[in-house]
């Protein structure tokens, strides 16, 4: 019998050409690698685990799928015509949730949507002028970074979508990375969650290398008491859901997820929202993260273009993360230096990670200074910013061509 | 490239634009709410 016949996985790498093997060896231990950053806790765990865990899987477990053919029986991203479909959905124990849940934006929407359950918009409520100023401060990175793509080789959809990970929000990326790159979509969405999961660690340099102690030490006075209700906060979900529907319906399945998280979140509705932060939240979040490293196989994810990916990708990141800084020392200068400029970086809507780097780094230099409220009115603003330029993006774009 | 930079600036402009317009949409909702709210308490 021949042992490579009999072990495929093995075999099929000695049938690919050879980049293609060495790739897969190399990809399957970044999987490995990347679950145990997870499991540190250096990356996010909850993406990491599961997609490292599916990154080494996909890639050891090629088989040959005729005598000249090979393959994996976990997905096929590229499948198009209805026949071949409604085929593969039967062999493929991944296909399913990519058909019927990635492919159309579904997974980012119920991500969306957790992110809306857990998200208090009181603050956003309470200081709308400075939250949104510093969360438009912070999406520098996803518009400067639209032309340097362009100039780099992109297209305009290309461009725009990977300009969208300077937003730092995941499923905004998925999303528009879906409707305007879809030759490109699974690149630019692994690019964007590793990077994402990189802030934790690389925006407190960036805090440090910009804002100085003693300005970082800043206490903000406030003598506002202004209780929002949660009848305030469902009233502007209804408000700002419809106005962002009627401007933008091609984002409109982002924005309806997001503000009816919100709305059930007021709404009091405990089942649902139950329903909502433990079953979808983290059901979608754990088949991203395990369909993201099923799709890093090594055959797709082998493109010229990966490299300018990565670095318009840190590119957008630290561009927005300086632009929210500004933001911060804008509202601080507008207040007459009664601002931490440090909740800048919150803008960057990574929520609830860069709101709780803002007052790490606060807490490093000054254990009274409390600036969470702050910086999760601008974390939250940063949100729907980003919704807005995506909803922008995805609606501005086709009509160039 | 110029053109990539007038879109990005276009993007921005729109984007920043409806930032602001929503900021002002809480000013005068929470304005409306409140005003109506207390109408109604006083009524009763």
């Amino acid at each position: 019998m021949d042992v490579l016949n009999l072990f495929q996985g093995i075999g099929t790498m000695f049938a690919q050409p050879a980049n293609i093997a060495i790739a897969r060896i190399a990809l399957i231990l970044l999987g490995i690698f990347m679950v145990y950053l997870g499991k540190k806790e250096i990356l996010e765990p909850l993406i990491m685990i599961p997609m490292g865990f599916g990154m080494s899987a996909v890639n050891a477990g090629v088989l040959f799928l005729s005598a000249t053919k090979t393959g994996t029986i976990f997905n096929d991203p590229l499948m198009s015509d209805t026949a071949g479909l409604m085929n593969i959905l039967q062999i493929n124990w991944l296909q399913p949730i990519y058909t019927f849940t990635f492919s159309n934006g579904l997974i980012a929407c119920l991500v969306f949507m957790g992110i809306g359950v857990i998200s208090d918009i009181g603050n956003v409520l309470r200081y709308p002028f400075a939250s949104m100023l510093i969360a438009m401060c912070a999406e520098l990175g996803s518009v400067a970074t639209f032309p340097i793509a362009h100039a780099m080789g992109l297209s305009y959809g290309q461009a725009a979508a990977v300009s969208i990970i300077g937003g730092a929000d995941g499923p905004m990326v998925l999303y528009t990375s879906l409707i305007l790159a879809k030759d490109l979509f699974v690149p630019i969405t692994i690019v964007a969650y590793l990077y994402l999961s990189l802030t934790y660690g690389g925006y407190p340099f960036l805090i440090r290398l910009l804002i100085p102690k003693d300005i970082r030490a800043i206490v903000v006075k406030t003598t506002k008491k202004d209780d929002i209700t949660s009848g305030e906060k469902l009233a502007f979900a209804v408000i700002a859901n419809t106005l962002l529907c009627l401007l933008f319906p091609v984002a409109a399945p982002l924005f309806v997820s997001f503000f009816l998280g919100i709305a059930i979140r007021e709404s009091g509705m405990t089942k649902y929202i139950k329903l909502i932060e433990e079953n979808f939240l983290y059901g979608a979040t754990f088949f991203l993260g395990l369909m993201l490293g099923v799709l890093c196989e090594a055959s797709t994810i082998l493109n010229p273009t990966v490299l300018t990916l990565l670095i318009l990708g840190m590119v957008a990141l630290l561009l927005s993360g300086i632009g929210g800084i500004i933001g911060g020392y804008i509202v601080y200068f507008i207040n007459g230096k009664n601002f931490n400029p440090t909740i800048g970086i919150a803008g960057v809507s990574c929520v609830p990670t860069t709101a709780k780097v803002a007052q790490k780094e606060v807490h490093n230099v000054n254990k009274y200074s409390f600036i969470l409220q702050f910086a999760m009115g601008a974390n939250i603003c940063g949100v729907i910013t980003t919704a807005i330029l995506t909803g922008i993006y995805v609606t501005m774009i086709p009509l160039l061509k | 490239m110029s053109e990539s930079i007038f879109i990005a600036l276009q993007v921005y402009g729109l984007g920043f634009v409806i930032a602001m317009s929503m900021a002002v949409i809480i000013k005068v909702m929470l304005y409306l709410i409140r005003h109506f709210s207390k109408k109604a308490t006083k009524i009763n």
